[in-house]
């Protein structure tokens, strides 16, 4: 196995160094980095083509300059000496810095909407293959082309319309028609409706509950001007947490493991006595504090299911824990909830909290709380529209995937020995369906660095996509040769990952060495 | 696409221990040859029929409509006569029989956006039927190769992925765009912007191809196949491409959708089809910021341009269900519903 | 039992939360008072611009972006402005710019006393001889070969303006004061009153103490020294300056920046604002400069400059109340958009870039007649119409070749320089003119601009009518500028900038053989019009002059200007005191006449 990656990695490097060589030459052949002087009727227009054709060595063949940037970004691998030169854009800001600055907007931007897609996208994929030609499986594959094929600026545009502008409006004066009411019951009672089995009848029931339960919620909320004034408060906090210990230890044991519904239900209770107890502390929150936090939440329910004991102990610690982390991710978003009249009310966002363009507001300056309600509502818009549009290849693959595992012979056994249909989905055939996604998963992370060149764009958000398209717009060779090592060398990496991942996953595929 | 004989796909499971000869397509009790199966199945799917339906009507407007290679066609306008304004511009379609002077209406200098958006879509087929059936071909060839011989040729053929997966797209596209204006002319440009685009996106579907045939080539048929003496091809060809067909349909019909979707955004950036030729792409990004006051110029294109990759993913939907030879639960479910009255 | 116990264990939790929650349910959660900065009284303003701030000295040629002359513009100050009649205006507050002779020019240039940099080192006659010693090339010494490679000396600072101008005057001397230095010119130079401390160029924006230090002197008496001392350039004879050398490496890329420097001296402010904040390539904050009286004084404390490059993003932003003054680029679309929203007051107007049709005067159109039949056949008014008059509604054909419609002469110059004879299209005297001759007419445009290739598209339709063979020689963006000039069109379609100040632009394009004069236009009259009005100083009779080149150039047949390109800017209510400007310093050129709606 060493010497396989071993070898993989020295021939990552030789990859590199021939595409490197072919993306410089596509580079310097893709335009023509003196087009807007040429045109120019400026007097010293000599002169100024003069300079930008000594910045960027233009006198010297492509090939030749090419062994010129070489030397440069050779200096990148000497460990410890610093002196790392991917030469500088056209404008004079060296390529380094630009590339960790962009690096970090990009990662900030797409990695939640990427980690989001991957858990919804295979999530859906996973229920349309067991709901085969359902009403459900239509409408997911409908709605997720739908999204997958318009346009994504169109999608931004519609996004900034209705949910920022359109909801910033809403705001300022929190109140909602009946008519509102009454579409957004039906649209609930649709979704109930797809979600529910086969008989006409249960759809019915569905849809009249669906819809009958959001108008009820929107009226309430309404009528509580929660809409200006948001929180969570301990009662809906106690009955969410009691609902996803039920949720999870359905998933994870079975509602018949007493042992570990107890341990949730344990860990709710907790949950809520931590609201009160933690509750001062946060006003001093800073991100580790959180982090720490979670973690001790964690070793908590291990405890806790732990000390319940039973016949399989892991599975009320994995319940437990699994509970205690998501009763604390609603403590802190009813915390972020609450801050929320004094974010918008704040001089620098002027009652208009949802933004369209950009990554914070600038000069904000708060509290922990108000500038992560501040990234929030820049990041909201942005992170949904590359949801909605990657969503469609994830649970297209694990929709055709999963088809395929329930079809094996191996499932059909399981069901033969008795197993209940829980068990089959969750432990046989969901763990090997995944087993073709991690190569895509582990692509699309590595392509995660490329940014996300037009949402990033239409969202005024600097991050790798911009960077690159940006410096070809100017046909500026640095900094895409910086984009390209960055995205080339993430590529390979994950590529390996992936293969790797591969044969661990599937004991049949062995990596030769 | 890369499923060019499914007339004689043997039932793998079974059939291949029997020996060379093709037992699926003898008659036998019920015996449906395996052409007929797959062909039962894909009529029977609704979905897939929907689409197919809609696509082929959507394919003989774009190329009837304002022609094709010199063929004059039946609309009276071009996409680049300049027309004075009807009507602001505005749609003048008024019913699906009465459509006007310019059902779609006209852009801002007065061309007929139907005659536009038929040309857009014509010339958007025509890329992503290029990019699908290019890259389909390379990554399947390559990634089945890699993958049931394993050794040097893997290593060759996945290294030189690797060289392709890292050169980024948008690069390859821009550098092309320049070669095409200066060398080739607008003719010329959709043809190879879509061979060059088909050239260098095969590398995903030829990684998942590989993956597939390095856990099929392991399974019992292969092994059988191997000891009752089938050569490689036969065995890469006949028994391990069946048993992949599903993943290979999936991704190349997202494949075929997302070349559009790459079109167009390599037209929003100006590095796509380039003027005085029109792709759907094209007229949907130059149009952008009539979204709020014409937004017709928005929709119309962006209804082809959904109605095109929805159509081509649920007749991908329905082919990799029709092909899937393990695929019995739920066609046999489906057989006892047709004979219900309006089902499904 | 140990189920039961359990379940009352659970039971027991769930009633002493429940207790708690009761008791303290007030307490539950609980806001301290998020930190509110109290407003102050000037407010805030926000401002959008397409690029990213990159650099602090906008002068070099790196440095030379839209945006970072605008933040120079509103960090320095200078001895004139352009106001938004393109007039040239003195801020006498700052300085005093005083003619001392007419022939030989010699201008004197006095700082104010009291005027100060941020960090309190008054604004004196070094930085003013640092400036000139930048701005006029002094010390340059290279010469360069065909292909543009310097073969000897050097190119000291890195100056992305003209020099041509200060290039006359020698070395100047610092007055008495200390705050002042005299430039004697050579030969009269026309443009002298924009030359040296115009603000939107940045004004005197390089503080030579800053400068002395950075480039390893001992302070700014060391510099003045150095400058004095050291010996002009002379491309014959190069020699090396490595203390010049030294001050221009800092000079060239020292300020250049994405974010704030930790050290202040590398953005000092002498005028109303100063940068306090920058997150890169996002946004950017100037506030009030508290030291500033020499000039117009801001009404705002603060000004928020975001980036947003998209026109849609813009009125999107501006739509939301995240911004409240956005100058997007123009089209058709944005400004109806625009109009529709409430409580957005939207400015349209001109810029100062015209497209533009030129004739070569060689191959097919040697021949004036088939030059003046093509122009007939020319449809100016419906380009207008199609292309500009959707985002101005006030838009017509542009009549002048020398003048843009801004401008105070231009009435006078499109009354007689003959332009009315190709107001309308006249395909019959073009058929007459070409005589039953039918000239094949190879038109090179920009392929990628959809103006022009609108353009191109109506004018070849109408030139066909009258018999006009036209060739399609439309290229790609990158192409289309290399092709000026190298003689494989008969036509071509382009823009030019006019800089609307200044008369140094006009032999750039007309005279005989000069570099951006593509098409091969010559009159030795015009030639010797030009060379007199490079060495004159007074405005009306630059006018003058400009008059007769502008008729000989329409009389030679030369090709005609198209349109001005339009432009649109638009704020919210929030904010009043915008004007729409038509030069590069846009909606800022008034900036201190912003102000906040209370």
């Amino acid at each position: 196995m060493v010497t396989y990656i071993v070898r993989r990695l020295v021939t990552a490097v030789l990859i590199l160094f021939g595409a490197s060589f072919v993306v410089y030459q596509l580079t310097a052949l893709s335009g023509d980095p003196l087009e807007d002087l040429r045109a120019s009727n400026a007097p010293n227009r000599d002169q100024l083509i003069q300079a930008r054709t000594e910045l960027l060595d233009l006198n010297t063949p492509a090939p030749l300059r090419y062994f010129g940037w070489l030397a440069g970004a050779a200096k990148c691998i000497v460990p410890f000496a610093a002196t790392c030169d991917l030469g500088s854009s056209i404008q004079g800001e060296a390529v380094t810095t630009s590339l960790s600055r962009a690096m970090g907007n990009t990662i900030t931007l797409v990695a939640t909407a990427t980690v989001l897609a991957i858990i919804i996208g295979i999530s859906l994929g996973i229920i349309t293959a067991l709901r085969q030609y359902s009403g459900l499986d239509y409408g997911v594959t409908f709605m997720s082309f739908l999204f997958f094929s318009l346009p994504i600026f169109w999608l931004a545009v519609l996004l900034k319309e209705f949910g920022a502008i359109g909801f910033n409006n809403f705001l300022d004066d929190p109140d909602i028609p009946p008519s509102t009411i009454a579409v957004v019951a039906i649209a609930s009672g649709l979704i109930w409706a797809l979600f529910a089995s086969k008989s006409w009848k249960r759809k019915g029931i569905a849809f009249v509950l669906g819809a009958v339960v959001a108008a009820v919620l929107l009226f309430l909320l309404d009528l509580v001007g929660w809409f200006a004034n948001p929180g969570l408060g301990p009662v809906v906090i106690l009955v969410t947490g009691v609902g996803i210990a039920f949720g999870i230890v359905l998933l994870t044991a079975g509602l018949r493991n007493r042992k570990a519904l107890y341990s949730s239900l344990i860990m709710v209770a907790l949950g809520l006595v931590a609201y009160y107890v933690v509750n001062p502390v946060l006003n001093a929150a800073t991100i580790w504090m959180i982090i720490i936090l979670a973690v001790i939440t964690v070793l908590v329910g291990l405890g806790v299911g732990y000390a319940m004991g039973g016949y399989d102990r892991s599975q009320s610690m994995r319940a437990a824990a699994l509970t205690g982390l998501l009763m604390g991710f609603l403590i802190v978003v009813d915390r972020f909830m609450v801050t929320w009249p004094s974010y918008v009310s704040n001089p620098r966002v002027r009652g208009r909290p949802i933004a369209t363009v950009g990554a914070e507001t600038p000069g904000l300056e708060g509290t922990f709380w108000i500038n992560g309600r501040d990234t929030f509502t820049h990041l909201l818009l942005p992170t949904l529209a590359l949801l909605l549009a990657s969503l469609a290849s994830y649970s297209r693959y694990s929709r055709a995937s999963m088809l395929e595992i329930m079809n094996m012979d191996y499932i059909r056994t399981a069901r033969a020995k008795g197993l209940s249909e829980r068990t089959v989905v969750m432990r046989h055939a969901f763990r090997n369906a995944l087993i073709p996604l991690a190569t895509l998963v582990a692509f699309d992370i590595g392509a995660l660095i490329g940014g996300a060149i037009i949402t990033e764009q239409v969202f005024a958000f600097s991050g790798m996509g911009q960077l690159f398209v940006q410096a070809l717009q100017r046909t500026d060779p640095d900094p895409i040769m910086g984009f390209f090592l960055v995205a080339g060398i993430l590529a390979l990496v994950f590529n390996l990952v992936a293969d790797i991942a591969y044969s661990v996953l599937d004991p049949r595929v062995r990596v030769k060495a | 696409m890369s499923i060019q004989t499914p007339s004689d796909f043997p039932d793998t499971d079974a059939a291949t221990v029997t020996g060379p000869e093709r037992p699926a397509s003898e008659p036998e009790a019920k015996g449906l040859s395996q052409g007929q199966i797959v062909r039962k199945k894909f009529f029977d799917n609704t979905g897939a029929i929907i689409s197919l339906v809609v696509f082929a009507v959507v394919f003989i407007l774009a190329f009837t409509s304002v022609g094709f290679a010199g063929i004059p066609g039946w609309w009276k306008y071009n996409h680049t006569e300049f027309l004075p304004l009807v009507n602001g511009g505005a749609p003048t379609v008024t019913g699906p029989f009465s459509w006007g002077d310019h059902p779609f209406g006209q852009d801002s200098i007065g061309r007929d956006y139907f005659a536009m958006t038929m040309r857009g879509t014509q010339n958007s087929i025509i890329i992503m039927f290029i990019i699908g059936a290019l890259a389909g071909l390379v990554g399947v060839v390559i990634g089945a190769c890699s993958g049931y011989f394993r050794g040097w040729p893997e290593a060759v053929l996945m290294r030189f992925t690797d060289v392709i997966i890292i050169i980024p797209v948008v690069l390859a596209a821009a550098t092309l765009g320049e070669a095409v204006n200066r060398f080739v002319g607008p003719g010329a440009q959709i043809w190879l912007l879509g061979l060059f685009l088909g050239l260098v996106l095969w590398t995903g579907l030829a990684r998942l191809v590989r993956g597939e045939f390095l856990t099929l080539r392991e399974r019992e048929f292969v092994d059988a196949a191997k000891i009752a003496g089938a050569s490689n091809t036969r065995i890469i060809f006949k028994h391990i491409l069946p048993n992949a067909v599903g993943v290979i349909i999936v991704n190349t019909t997202l494949l075929m959708s997302s070349a559009i979707l790459l079109e167009t955004a390599l037209s929003y950036i100006g590095f796509g089809v380039k003027a005085p030729d029109v792709s759907l792409g094209l007229i949907i990004s130059q149009n952008q910021e009539a979204f709020q006051t014409r937004p017709w110029l928005f929709w119309f294109p962006g209804l082809f341009i959904v109605l095109i990759c929805l159509c081509i993913n649920f007749i991908g939907d329905g082919l990799r269900d029709a092909f899937d030879p393990r695929q019995k639960k739920f066609s046999a479910s489906r057989a006892k519903e047709s004979g219900k009255p309006a089902a499904a | 039992m140990r189920f039961g116990r359990t379940s009352k264990a659970v039971g027991v939790a769930a009633v002493a939360a429940l207790a708690l929650s009761a008791c303290a349910a007030n307490t539950g959660t609980e806001t301290t008072e998020e930190g509110t900065e109290g407003e102050a009284t000037g407010g805030n303003i926000r401002v959008v611009e397409v690029n990213a701030f990159s650099s602090f000295n906008s002068s070099t040629s790196e440095g030379n972006v839209d945006i970072n002359g605008k933040i120079a513009y509103a960090t320095h100050s200078g001895f004139v402005y352009i106001n938004n009649d393109l007039e040239v205006v003195k801020n006498e507050d700052f300085g005093t710019m005083e003619v001392l002779s007419e022939d030989p020019l010699s201008v004197k240039y006095t700082v104010n006393e009291g005027v100060t940099w941020s960090d309190g080192e008054p604004v004196d006659g070094g930085d003013l001889l640092l400036a000139w010693a930048i701005e006029s090339g002094y010390f340059n010494d290279s010469t360069t070969d065909d292909a543009g490679e310097v073969v000897s000396g050097a190119t000291y600072f890195d100056y992305a303006g003209d020099t041509s101008g200060l290039g006359l005057t020698e070395l100047p001397e610092i007055g008495e004061d200390g705050r002042s230095i005299t430039l004697n010119y050579s030969e009269p130079f026309a443009d002298y009153e924009v030359a040296f401390g115009l603000m939107s160029e940045g004004g005197i924006d390089t503080p030579a103490h800053v400068l002395a230090e950075k480039g390893g002197l001992a302070d700014e008496d060391a510099l003045i020294e150095l400058i004095n001392t050291t010996p002009a350039g002379d491309p014959e004879s190069p020699v090396e300056r490595p203390e010049i050398q030294a001050l221009a490496d800092f000079w060239n890329t020292g300020f250049d920046t994405k974010s704030l420097p930790t050290d202040p001296s590398l953005f000092l402010s002498n005028g109303p604002f100063i940068a306090s904040a920058i997150t890169p390539d996002q946004s950017m904050t100037l506030t009030r400069n508290e030291d500033y009286d020499w000039g117009p004084i801001p009404k705002v404390d603060e000004i928020t400059v975001r980036y947003i490059g998209e026109a849609p993003a813009q009125v999107q932003a501006l739509q939301n109340g995240e911004v409240d003054i956005i100058a997007p680029q123009a089209s058709a679309d944005t400004v109806e958009q625009l109009e529709g929203l409430e409580g957005v007051t939207v400015e349209q107007g001109n810029q100062l870039s015209y497209d533009h049709l030129d004739l070569n005067f060689s191959g097919v159109f040697e021949d004036e007649n088939v030059r003046e039949a093509f122009m007939k056949t020319v449809p100016r008014q419906q380009l207008v119409d199609t292309i500009v008059k959707k985002i101005n509604p006030d838009a017509a054909p542009l009549d002048s070749q020398l003048f843009l419609t801004d401008q105070e002469p231009y009435e006078e110059t499109a009354a007689n320089n003959g332009s009315d004879a190709y107001a309308e299209v006249d395909i019959e005297g073009a058929k007459e003119l070409l005589a039953g001759a039918t000239p094949e007419v190879r038109i090179m445009y920009n392929r990628d601009n959809p103006n022009r290739l609108n353009s191109y598209t109506l004018i070849a339709e109408s030139a066909a009518q009258a018999g006009f063979k036209i060739v399609d020689g439309g290229l790609g963006s990158s192409d289309w500028g290399a092709a000026l000039g190298n003689g494989t069109y008969d036509a071509t379609i382009f823009g030019w900038i006019n800089s609307g100040v200044g008369v140094s632009g006009v032999p750039q394009i007309f005279k005989t053989a000069n570099g951006s004069n593509f098409n091969g236009f010559s009159s030795p009259e015009a030639d010797a019009l030009m060379d007199e009005l490079i060495v004159t100083t007074d405005p009306e009779e630059q006018d003058r002059i400009q008059i007769e080149i502008d008729k000989l150039i329409w009389d030679s047949k030369y090709g005609l200007p198209l349109f001005q390109v339009p432009g649109v800017d638009a704020y919210s209510d929030n904010v009043t005191g915008i004007e729409y400007m038509p030069n590069q310093t846009g909606v800022w050129w008034n900036f201190w006449d912003w102000q906040v709606v209370q």
